[in-house]
C-alpha cells in the first residue's frame, strides 16, 4: 500500500455547500425578523441614472412636422415673424406638442434624456484615486525611509524610527483627526490634500518597514560582489540590492495597498466624498440601508480582488528569473 | 603589485575576541600567483577580504598598486575596480542574465558603452567557455558554470589582481576541474593572483609561492615544490597529513 492516499473529497465539499446554505437561510431569517423590507431595485440608480433635460420652443410659432426616428422625434418649428423653420430633437416618449401645433416662445416641447454618474459610481472613483495617491506617495515616503531606518547615520536612523513607531503606535482615525484639524488648519490644507497627506504617511511607515526587511533579507555576498567589482554603495544599491527587494517584498507591499483601499473609507470622517460617505449619503434619502451597506461592501470586494489578480499575475512574471 | 604591512583584524562578540588576522605581512609581485592555505578559521579568508577592503581590518597596511586603500585620501571603490574577486558561493546577481552580469559593472563602473560592454562580455565568456549560456539566468546554470561566469565577470573590469576566496569549496566534485582549467590558464597568462583554496594540486602546479595560516598568522612561506615535500612548522606538517 502506497503511503499516498487519496481521501474522498465528496463529504467535504457537502459540507461546505451545508454550511453556506445554513448561513444564507440564517440571513434570510434574520431580516424576516426585523420585518426589513428589501428593496434592490433601488439600488441601480445610484450607480449611473437617465436625467431628462427639458427642451423649449426658442421663438413663438407653429410646429409644421414631426419625424419620428427611433427613440426620439424632431420637431420642426417655423417662426412665426418669418425666417428659416428651426428643427429640435427631443424624446419621442416626452413630447408635448402634435403636429401643427402653435406653441409661444419658451414653451415646452419636449425632454432629452443623458446618462448621469450616480453617487455611489462617484465615491468608487474617488476612493480608487485617492488610494492609488496616496499609495504612490507612500511608497515613495516608504522608500526614504526603510533606507533611513538601515543607514548608518544616527541622525536619520532616529528619525525613522520615530516616525515609524509613532505612526504605527496610533490609530489612522486619530491621525487622519489631527492631519485634517491641526494641520490642515496651520497650513490651510484642502480636505482632499489633507486626507492623502494622512494616508500617505500611514502607509509609508508600514512600507518602510516592508522594505527594510526586504532589503535586509538580500544575502550579504550580492552586496559584496557588487562592491567589489567597484560600484559605489549607492550603484550597489539601484543596481543589485533594490530590484531584488522589491521582488520579494512586491506581495506584502501590495497586501498594504489592498490595506489601504479598505482603510481609505476612514478619510469619510473628514467629508470627503468617498465611497463609504457617498453610501451614507445614499442611505439618508433612500432607506435602503441594507442593500447599500452590502453593495458598497461588495464594490470595494470587487476593487481589492481584481487587485490581487493582478498581483498574482505579476508576481508570476517577476518569477521568470528565479 | 600587493604588498601587506603587519595586518591586524579582530572580530569581537559575546564578550570574545578572535585575532583572525594577527600581524601578517608579504607581498605579491606581478605576474605571482600566491595560494594561501590552512585548516578551517585560520583567517585565509578574512586576510584575503581585506586585501580589497571587504572587510574593514583594524590596524596595518594594504597597498595595492603603490595605493594605501585604508589611505585618508583613497577612493576605494577605484582600488576595487582594478581588484577582481571570485566567492565561494559565486555570489552572482539572480536578478540580470548571465550576459547582464557581465556586462553591468563595466556599465556602471567603468562608463563602457553597451556595445562595447557586450563585446568584451561576449569575449570573455568564450573564454571561459559558457558564451552559449549567455541569455540565460544564473539559477539555470551548473554550480562550476556559475562559477566560470564569475570569473568572467571579475575579469571584465580588468583588474591588476584577481583574487579568488575557497572558488571550488561550493562545487560538486565534477565540476572542480572545469573551474580551475579557467584559472590555469589565467595564471600561464600572467595574472597577478591570490588563491585562497583547498585544492593541492592546484597550488602544487600553479603557485609560485605557498602561504600556510593558522590561527591568523602565516607560518610559513616557500615554494610549492619545497612547501609540500619538507614543510618546516610542525602544524604544516600535521595539516599537510590530513589532507594529502
Amino acid at each position: 500500500m502506497a503511503l499516498k492516499r487519496q481521501s474522498a473529497q465528496w463529504p467535504w465539499q457537502g459540507l461546505l455547500v451545508v454550511i453556506l446554505l445554513g448561513l444564507a437561510i440564517g440571513l434570510w431569517i434574520a431580516t424576516k425578523q426585523v420585518n426589513y423590507e428589501w428593496r434592490w431595485e433601488r439600488v441601480p440608480q445610484y450607480f449611473a441614472y437617465q436625467d431628462e433635460e427639458p427642451q423649449t420652443a426658442p421663438f413663438a410659432g407653429a410646429v409644421i412636422k414631426i419625424s419620428p426616428a427611433g427613440d426620439s422625434s424632431q420637431v420642426t418649428i417655423q417662426p412665426e415673424k418669418g425666417g428659416p423653420p428651426v428643427a429640435i430633437t427631443v424624446e419621442t416618449a416626452t413630447l408635448k406638442v402634435a403636429d401643427g401645433a402653435q406653441v409661444s416662445e419658451d414653451d415646452e416641447i419636449g425632454a432629452t434624456r443623458h446618462w448621469r454618474v450616480g453617487p455611489l459610481t462617484q465615491g468608487l472613483w474617488v476612493t480608487i484615486w485617492i488610494s492609488f495617491i496616496s499609495g504612490f506617495f507612500g511608497m515613495i515616503i516608504g522608500l526614504i525611509t526603510g533606507l533611513c531606518r538601515i543607514s548608518k547615520n544616527l541622525t536619520l536612523r532616529g528619525l525613522a524610527v520615530l516616525y515609524i513607531e509613532l505612526i504605527r503606535g496610533t490609530p489612522l482615525l486619530v491621525q487622519i483627526f489631527i492631519f485634517y484639524f491641526f494641520i490642515g488648519t496651520v497650513l490651510h490644507l484642502d480636505r482632499i490634500v489633507a486626507g492623502i497627506g494622512a494616508l500617505s504617511l500611514f502607509v509609508g511607515a508600514y512600507t518602510a518597514e516592508i522594505i527594510r526587511a526586504g532589503i535586509q533579507s538580500i544575502p550579504k555576498g550580492q552586496s559584496e560582489a557588487a562592491r567589489s567589482l567597484g560600484m559605489s554603495a549607492a550603484e550597489t544599491m539601484i543596481h543589485i540590492v533594490l530590484p531584488q527587494a522589491f521582488k520579494r517584498v512586491l506581495p506584502p507591499l501590495a497586501g498594504q495597498f489592498i490595506s489601504l483601499i479598505k482603510d481609505s473609507s476612514l478619510v469619510s470622517v473628514i467629508a470627503i466624498t468617498d465611497l463609504t460617505k457617498s453610501g451614507r449619503e445614499i442611505i439618508t434619502s433612500s432607506f435602503a440601508t441594507f442593500e447599500i451597506w452590502f453593495t458598497v461592501a461588495l464594490l470595494y470586494l470587487l476593487v481589492t480582488s481584481v487587485l490581487s489578480q493582478l498581483l498574482f499575475w505579476l508576481e508570476r512574471r517577476f518569477a521568470r528569473s528565479d | 603589485m600587493i604588498e601587506v604591512k603587519k595586518l591586524i583584524k579582530i572580530f569581537e562578540g559575546r564578550g570574545q575576541v578572535v585575532r583572525a588576522v594577527d600581524d601578517v605581512s608579504t607581498q605579491v609581485a606581478k605576474g605571482e600567483v600566491v595560494v594561501i592555505i590552512g585548516p578551517s578559521g585560520s583567517g585565509k579568508s578574512t586576510f584575503l577580504r581585506c586585501l580589497n577592503g571587504l572587510e574593514e581590518f583594524d590596524d596595518g597596511q594594504v597597498i595595492i598598486d603603490g595605493i594605501d586603500i585604508a589611505g585618508s585620501k583613497t577612493n576605494l571603490n577605484a582600488v576595487r575596480r582594478e581588484v577582481g574577486m571570485v566567492f565561494q558561493h559565486f555570489n552572482l546577481f539572480p536578478h540580470k542574465t548571465v550576459l547582464e552580469n557581465v556586462t553591468l559593472a563595466q556599465r556602471v563602473v567603468r562608463k563602457r558603452k553597451p556595445a562595447e560592454a557586450l563585446d568584451k562580455a561576449m569575449a570573455l565568456l568564450t573564454k571561459v567557455g559558457i558564451a552559449e549560456k549567455a541569455n540565460e539566468y544564473p539559477s539555470r546554470l551548473s554550480g562550476g558554470q556559475q562559477q566560470r561566469v564569475a570569473i568572467a565577470r571579475a575579469l571584465a573590469m580588468d583588474p591588476k589582481v584577481m583574487l579568488f576566496d575557497e572558488p571550488t569549496s561550493a562545487l560538486d566534485p565534477e565540476m572542480v576541474g572545469e573551474v580551475l582549467d579557467v584559472m590555469k590558464q589565467l595564471a600561464r597568462e600572467g595574472m597577478t593572483m591570490a588563491v585562497v583554496t583547498h585544492e593541492m594540486g592546484f597550488a602544487r602546479e600553479v603557485a609560485n609561492r605557498v602561504l600556510f595560516m593558522d590561527a591568523g598568522k602565516v607560518l610559513e612561506d616557500a615554494p610549492p615544490a619545497q612547501f609540500f615535500t619538507a614543510p618546516k612548522e610542525l602544524r604544516a606538517q600535521a595539516f599537510l597529513k590530513q589532507v594529502l
